[in-house]
């Protein structure tokens, strides 16, 4: 094996550890700088606790649902594909393309009192702007492709051949979907579920402007943080982020185990 | 059980794929699907089972009419050309997904599997997993899971295609014996001409989407019914304008009465030689010898020789010229 | 009906449709008419108003500047992590993936604290495309490390090998063999992080004081619109950007296919 130079491997080394390591380092430096105790008392911050309550709200119901959809849609994508579907196949990928601050501009415009479908829920009594039902559309907008680009690449490989060996052995699709197709998707979905649980607890963006940032009642955990950063009280924000950082190093560990057995899968002895 | 289809005609993105073909599978047949790879042989296979709908045409089991029956209720077994093993079950695992959608007792389904597993002598292998065996193992894995349900017919699609000519050459005949044995109404999807004709009771010719001929192997041999199907089936050359099979001609000295040609190239086959003769710029012939048969005439590249049709008594077949050739 | 169509499904993709209208189609129609509602004119001087201009020079050059540098260092990090076997090397692997799961905002107040008036290392960089770009370069950096990375792992080493034992220098052997093989893909990601970066916020809105005509990115100067009310002009900067960051993903992949196709 050819091996780079040692040069270039302390280099790559110290950038990335520069660029992504320092700053989570950091994180955990700030929130314990003031020692136990008061770590102890910041936990306890009313108006956090209220964010994270919230944001566990949030990711509760924008996870399943792109879940439900990401699965739902690869399999329409590459098992059913039709003219539809490779447009949808297209217009799911948008998001990505997509600054947050535009997306929670977008869902304004529809959802506000005054937008196209405001005014419709207005009439019916719902306000969906500046309220739990907003954070969770932009929550879901910002997510909504990352389980269907894991999940479609690995249905195309793996192919169609077992789900219908299955049907001629007299399995009916919902027997087929769970004895099968979910078996060989699992890891990819679970990258997916990873991602999209992490775009859902970290957007900052797309909810401020949906949800407005009233603290104690649409503050997400994040809001949270940049709103104690931008009153000066950046120990309280830190330890905000020390909870979000912990979460990513979860989130990282998983992806990194569905990542590598997704390779074995891919790198397996099959013809 | 026999197994027919009408009229069966299907299109894919505006490509004719099957154009309104129709046959007759008898109860315990071996009927081999032969044709290049795109004459619709395997989309045909797919239609029977139910795995793809058909545009027109009807497909029946017995006599019975199964056109709109989804393929989990139409108790036909069918192998993949790729086995398509479930990855992530057991070979034992694999063996009893079908006895299990049945609902088959545990003990019962324990007692079955080992007997299939004895049956593709696969019973060491239970506990693995589909990455664990070889390509042949893999092979009559997904035999022994087709045949767990007891299905009223069998359909292989391109069952050797991927094995290597030894394990091809025994798995084949293997087959064969286990088709025999149970007596299963069996259709199996091939483009190789030598393996249908080994195995077959019967020959079905596809070519873009239609049905060439169908009979019995050695008939169809001796007797195509179009160009397409003789030149499939074998080797032919031309004589005079006509076509012949290359050892349906003898080559004769050049005493005897007839046309002479002159040997361009001779190529050594292990057991058979080939003698390639022409004369000028004309069109060359193509004459098969047997080993002993080269050794007694020994013949070399610029020498001439009469070349001429087989007498009755040295060939096996019937020596009519094939038919015009369309030359 | 035929045999394998199953009454659910069609439900099941009315469903999904309807998803996906309520969600990002009828919304993405919204910003078009809301961009347009005062006519061409309006639109065209809101989106090229001094501030917008401004905000956009600077958001394009920093994006610009941090995709091209992540190309040059993605490109080593994907070749160290492929090449070299070291310890610590899966840990390294793992936090490439940081920026994905790191929430932007808490990038955001980190580079303002490590970077800005109380910086440990008395470094002060808020307000400067300095501080923006590397805001820009650490939400980046996965996009070229991951296209790269999987492709320099297929990419056979003998190739490698064989232009090595004609006396090639590693140099070389990397101009020559690796580079052209990972062209596309590279592409692919860099105009990936370039859109990414043209709209990125939450951690670029700390460290860039957010200075009108001077330290304000276009994201920014959008929210401050939809902040004022200011919805017609938002939009009008918002779909600016949008088909800016759509051109560049068109046309990155586009050339990455031609590249792609050329090799055969």
């Amino acid at each position: 094996m050819r091996r780079s130079s040692l040069v270039l491997r302390v280099l790559v080394v110290a950038y990335v550890g520069a660029l992504l390591a320092l700053p989570l380092g950091f994180v955990f430096q700030q929130a314990f700088s003031h020692g136990w105790v008061q770590l102890w008392a910041a936990l306890h911050d009313h108006a956090m606790d209220l964010a994270i309550v919230l944001t566990a709200k949030v990711a509760i119901l924008a996870v399943p649902l792109n879940v439900l959809f990401g699965v739902g849609v690869s399999l329409w994508i590459v098992r059913r594909p039709s003219r539809v579907s490779r447009v949808l196949d297209v217009v799911i990928d948008v998001p990505l393309a997509l600054s947050p601050i535009i997306v929670g501009l977008v869902l304004e415009l529809a959802y506000a009192q005054n937008g196209w479908f405001g005014s419709a829920f207005a009439a019916m009594g719902l306000r969906v702007m500046f309220s739990y039902p907003a954070i969770v559309l932009a929550s879901v907008f910002v997510s909504l492709p990352l389980v269907s680009r894991q999940v479609i690449p690995l249905l195309r490989e793996v192919g169609d051949h077992q789900e219908q060996t299955a049907a001629t052995l007299g399995a009916k699709p919902t027997r087929i979907f769970f004895t099968i197709t979910m078996r060989s998707i699992a890891w990819a979905a679970a990258y997916g579920v990873t991602l999209t649980l992490a775009r859902v607890i970290g957007e900052y963006g797309a909810v401020l402007i949906v949800s407005g940032n009233i603290a104690l009642i649409t503050q997400t955990l994040t809001l949270n943080i940049g709103a104690n950063f931008d009153n000066f009280n950046s120990y309280q924000g830190f330890v905000g982020a020390l909870l979000l950082a912990l979460v990513s190093v979860l989130v990282l560990t998983v992806i990194g185990v569905s990542r590598h057995r997704l390779e074995r899968k891919r790198h397996g002895s099959f013809v | 059980m026999a197994v027919s289809y009408n009229g069966v005609t299907k299109s894919f993105r505006g490509r004719l794929v099957l154009d309104g073909i129709s046959d007759v599978v008898n109860e315990g047949e071996l009927t081999a699907l032969l044709g290049p790879s795109g004459s619709g042989k395997s989309t045909l296979l797919k239609i029977i089972a139910g795995l793809i709908p058909l545009d027109s045409g009807r497909v029946s089991l017995a006599g019975k009419d199964v056109t709109n029956t989804p393929a989990r209720d139409r108790h036909i077994g069918f192998c993949f050309q790729d086995y398509a093993p479930f990855r992530h079950l057991s070979l034992r695992e694999n063996v009893a997904y079908g006895l299990k959608v049945q609902h088959v007792a545990r003990a019962q389904r324990r007692e079955q599997v080992d007997e299939l597993l004895r049956l593709v002598r696969l019973e060491e292998f239970a506990e693995q997993y589909p990455h664990q065996l070889s390509g042949g193992q893999r092979q009559r894995m997904a035999l022994a899971r087709a045949l767990a349900i007891k299905p009223d017919v069998l359909l292989l699609d391109e069952p050797f295609a991927a094995l290597d000519a030894q394990v091809r050459a025994e798995l084949r005949s293997w087959v064969h014996s286990l088709q025999q044995e149970l007596g299963i109404t069996t259709i199996l999807v091939t483009h190789d001409q030598v393996e249908a004709m080994e195995i077959a009771d019967r020959l079905v010719i596809l070519n873009a989407g239609k049905i060439e001929q169908a009979g019995r192997p050695s008939f169809v041999y001796d007797h195509p019914a179009t160009e397409f199907v003789a030149s499939f089936l074998g080797p032919i050359t031309s004589l005079g304008g006509i076509s012949y099979r290359p050892h349906e001609l003898e080559l004769v000295s050049t005493n005897e009465p007839g046309e002479t040609l002159e040997v361009r190239e001779v190529v050594r086959l292990g057991f058979e030689v080939r003698v390639i003769l022409g004369e000028g710029e004309g069109p060359t012939t193509w004459v098969q010898l047997t080993h002993d048969q080269a050794k007694h005439l020994n013949p070399r590249v610029g020498e001439r020789f009469g070349v001429r049709v087989r007498s009755l008594k040295s060939s096996s077949s019937q020596s009519s010229p094939t038919r015009e050739s369309t030359r | 009906m035929r045999p394998l169509d199953d009454p659910r499904t069609y439900l099941a993709k009315g469903v999904a449709i309807g998803y996906l209208s309520l969600l990002v189609l009828i919304p993405m129609a919204a910003l078009l008419n809301n961009a347009f509602s005062h006519g061409l004119g309006a639109f065209w001087s809101a989106a090229t108003s001094t501030e917008s201009l401004d905000a956009l020079k600077l958001t394009v050059a920093c994006s610009l500047f941090a995709a091209l540098f992540n190309a040059a260092a993605g490109t080593a990090t994907a070749y160290v992590l492929v090449r070299d076997r070291f310890l610590g090397r899966g840990v390294l692997n793992a936090i490439i993936d940081l920026p994905f799961a790191l929430p932007t905002v808490v990038a955001g107040v980190t580079f303002y604290t490590l970077y800005g008036p109380h910086s440990p290392f008395h470094l002060n960089i808020t307000g400067t495309w300095v501080g923006i770009t590397v805001a820009i370069m650490f939400v980046t950096l996965p996009f070229s490390v991951r296209a790269v990375q999987p492709v320099l792992e297929s990419l056979t080493i003998d190739a490698e090998d064989a232009a090595a034992t004609l006396g090639a220098s590693p140099w070389r052997v990397f101009r020559t063999v690796t580079l052209p093989a990972i062209l596309p893909s590279l592409l692919t990601g860099t105009g990936l992080a370039f859109a990414r970066a043209l709209g990125e916020y939450g951690s670029v809105v700390f460290i860039s004081n957010n200075l009108p005509y001077h330290s304000e990115v276009s994201s920014s100067y959008v929210y401050s619109l939809v902040s004022q009310g200011n919805d017609s002009g938002a939009a009008a900067v918002a779909l600016f950007l949008l088909v800016g960051a759509l051109a560049v993903l068109i046309t990155t992949n586009v050339v990455a296919r031609r590249l792609a196709l050329r090799r055969g």
